[in-house]
């Protein structure tokens, strides 16, 4: 493999944002780093549930659901367009954070801007973090959160047979994990999944992972670090099961419609790709954008930039078309 | 972005937010942006829309506070209001506008200054070098192959210019030279003047193209009845003609054929655009159609011609010996 490529320029505007918060955030993330990441982030302002609400627009409440077997309960944020009635679609949501940073509340403001746009309600689910609480602690904390949210569904509104799962990052990946549990439990119906730049392959030794070290959001090192906290040693062995990284799963049929998306310098590039080739090659529905010179999670660090604007579109109309279909 | 715009406001003497704003516009320059982005960066760091006119080049940009278009069916260009802060780069005819009350805070005077600098240059780069910066001085010091090649260079660099692509020397009637970038169309420079242009070169070698280009320029027309053809003559297109131009020094004596043609436009004021309309169109009826006269009427006229010139025009012997003629007579013309 060469190792010494040339990586892909970043998106000219994109770019510029990157310089201007890159001090924030550093490309490559190590354990010892983990515990002050976790504590600048909680230091930071966040949005309140009335910011979240809207002016009343959207209706937020917090669920207490049963965890896994033997495990500890967890806690769903709902939201809900005010103004929907009776049973609406929902959107599963897994919140990113590389495994082992956020909660439910990352990422509810955008979701929130969907919520309205197409009337339907979000589901964010908090999950166990690692590496205190290791593969599979996080992804059948999210299953079970699936399941209580299909068993509850009458007494929140939603429409059992239009939920959609979906995620952002380690999210992502997570959400695709949810999806490939409930294909082989026979679990709760799926209506798509929506897989942002999603985190799929512990291996981390894809062409785009050594073209991009050192740069941009989310290093092979960064993701080296998450992948370990998930998995401990058995990281990047024959030891590691699909549920904990989709890339593993050597069949990807049976899957519901499914839309990826991943910036074209960014770490995950490549097994993003590869996971929409592999649903297509099983005879699945997949559609597939990946971003010119989009860093990873480009839209969320410069979200007017005109690249992160036809992203977030691109997404929405996907969204549209499986609600409409 | 969101971030940092909130913090403008809030901290609007704050340096720190004022380097940013700096190194934000220097990274969208040095990635070679487009417009719309440097528009964008106005608009989303002062929050509040922001929109670059540049009449001369017909360019209207105008972006959002969150950074979507603006200017759409569903949001109307209003007038600009006179309390608007605005910007201009020096030497760029593009102006750029907060849609905000002023006058600007010493940050949105930051995003002003560095959003129309790097406007101007995008503009410079991708729409050509403005009019306005045609300064007489350097250009005659770009062309002057005299001149040592730094002097020159930086030159072309004061006039904006990339030094490290092409360009051609541009001559009108009356002496005036200009340059224009290779990759923009050299017919759509001035028009209503002789124009000759020179051939595509790099930047340090154009005073190579300016006498090419002159040379361009004596065989352009005034386009009128006494002095039918085009007006602008780019020099790639001539071939063997230029070879013609450069054997036909300014004082030569004309050819029998110059004065066989001169004694036949004297002797009616429709002989020079009717032969020139022969020499060129495709068949009799075109040139009937251009000029514009009746089948019939032409076939008086070239008969009357070809009497006065003592050789017949509808053979492509003929011709070519018009054509000739009517070249040699412009280079005499314009020496």
């Amino acid at each position: 493999m060469n190792t010494m490529s040339t990586p892909p320029p970043f998106d000219p505007e994109l770019t510029a944002a990157l310089d201007m918060f890159g001090a924030a955030i550093p490309s490559s993330i190590s354990a010892d780093m983990i515990q002050g990441m976790r504590e600048a982030r909680a230091s930071m302002p966040q949005p309140s549930d009335e910011e979240l609400a809207r002016d009343g627009a959207l209706v937020i409440a917090d669920h207490t659901a049963p965890g896994p077997e033997g495990a500890p309960d967890i806690t769903l944020l709902v939201a809900r367009p005010a103004a929907a009635a009776g049973a609406i679609p929902a959107i599963y949501f897994i919140h990113g954070g590389g495994m082992m940073f956020g909660d439910r509340r990352l990422g509810m403001p955008d979701l929130g801007d969907l919520a309205l746009e197409l009337g339907v309600a979000i589901v964010s689910v908090e999950y166990r973090l690692a590496p205190e609480h290791p593969h599979p602690a996080p992804v059948e904390d999210c299953y079970a959160g699936l399941e209580w949210t299909a068993k509850n569904a009458a007494e929140l509104g939603i429409d059992p047979a239009r939920v959609i799962v979906g995620g952002a990052s380690a999210g992502g990946g997570l959400a695709a994990a949810v999806v490939l549990l409930a294909r082989d439990r026979g679990g709760p119906a799926i209506l798509g999944q929506l897989l942002v730049c999603p985190m799929l392959d512990d291996r981390n030794d894809s062409p785009s992972s050594h073209q991009m070290a050192g740069l941009g959001i989310w290093d092979r090192t960064a993701n080296e670090t998450g992948w370990t906290a998930l998995l401990g040693p058995a990281r990047g062995t024959a030891d590691v099961s699909p549920y904990a990284a989709p890339a593993r799963a050597t069949d990807l049929s049976g899957l519901p419609p499914t839309f990826i998306d991943v910036g074209s310098a960014e770490t995950f590039r490549d097994e993003d790709v590869d996971y929409a080739v592999r649903v297509w090659r099983d005879g699945g529905r997949a559609e597939l954008h990946v971003w010119p010179g989009g860093f990873h999670g480009f839209d969320g660090l410069a979200p007017q930039a005109a690249l992160s604007q036809d992203a977030k579109e691109a997404r929405l109309r996907w969204l549209r078309r499986l609600l409409g279909g | 972005m969101k971030e940092l715009a909130g913090r403008l406001s809030a901290l609007d003497p704050d340096a720190g937010a004022a380097l940013q704003v700096i190194a934000y516009f220097d990274r969208l320059v040095e990635a070679r942006a487009g417009l719309e982005a440097i528009v964008r960066g106005a608009a989303v760091l002062a929050g509040c829309p922001a929109r670059l006119v540049d009449e001369e080049r017909h360019v209207r940009v105008r972006v959002l506070a969150d950074g979507s278009r603006g200017g759409t069916a569903t949001d109307r260009w209003q007038e600009v209001d006179p309390g608007w802060p605005v910007g201009a780069a020096p030497g760029g005819a593009a102006r750029l506008w907060l849609e905000m009350p002023g006058p600007a805070g010493p940050v949105h005077a930051v995003v002003l200054e560095r959003a129309a600098v790097a406007a101007r240059d995008v503009l410079d780069r991708t729409r050509g070098r403005a009019p306005s910066r045609d300064d007489p001085a350097l250009v005659e010091l770009v062309l002057d192959g005299t001149a040592p090649e730094q002097a020159r260079l930086r030159a072309a660099r004061s006039l904006g210019m990339e030094v490290t692509g092409q360009a051609r020397a541009v001559a009108f009637a009356g002496g005036d030279a200009r340059i224009v970038p290779a990759d923009t169309d050299p017919g759509a420079a001035l028009p209503g003047r002789r124009t000759g242009v020179g051939p595509a070169v790099p930047v340090r070698d154009l005073p190579a193209s300016w006498p090419l280009a002159l040379l361009a320029l004596r065989l352009a027309a005034d386009g009128t009845d006494q002095d039918p053809g085009p007006r602008v003559v780019v020099y790639d297109s001539l071939g063997g003609l230029a070879a013609l131009a450069a054997a036909v020094p300014a004082g030569a004596d004309p050819v029998p054929d110059v004065h066989a043609l001169e004694h036949a436009a004297s002797a009616a004021p429709w002989m020079l655009a009717t032969l020139h309309a022969i020499a060129y169109a495709i068949s009799l009826r075109a040139a009937a159609a251009q000029l514009p006269v009746h089948h019939s009427t032409l076939q008086d006229r070239l008969a009357h011609a070809e009497h006065l010139l003592g050789w017949t025009v509808r053979d492509p012997e003929g011709r070519l010996r018009l054509q000739l003629a009517l070249t040699l007579r412009r280079l005499h013309r314009h020496p």
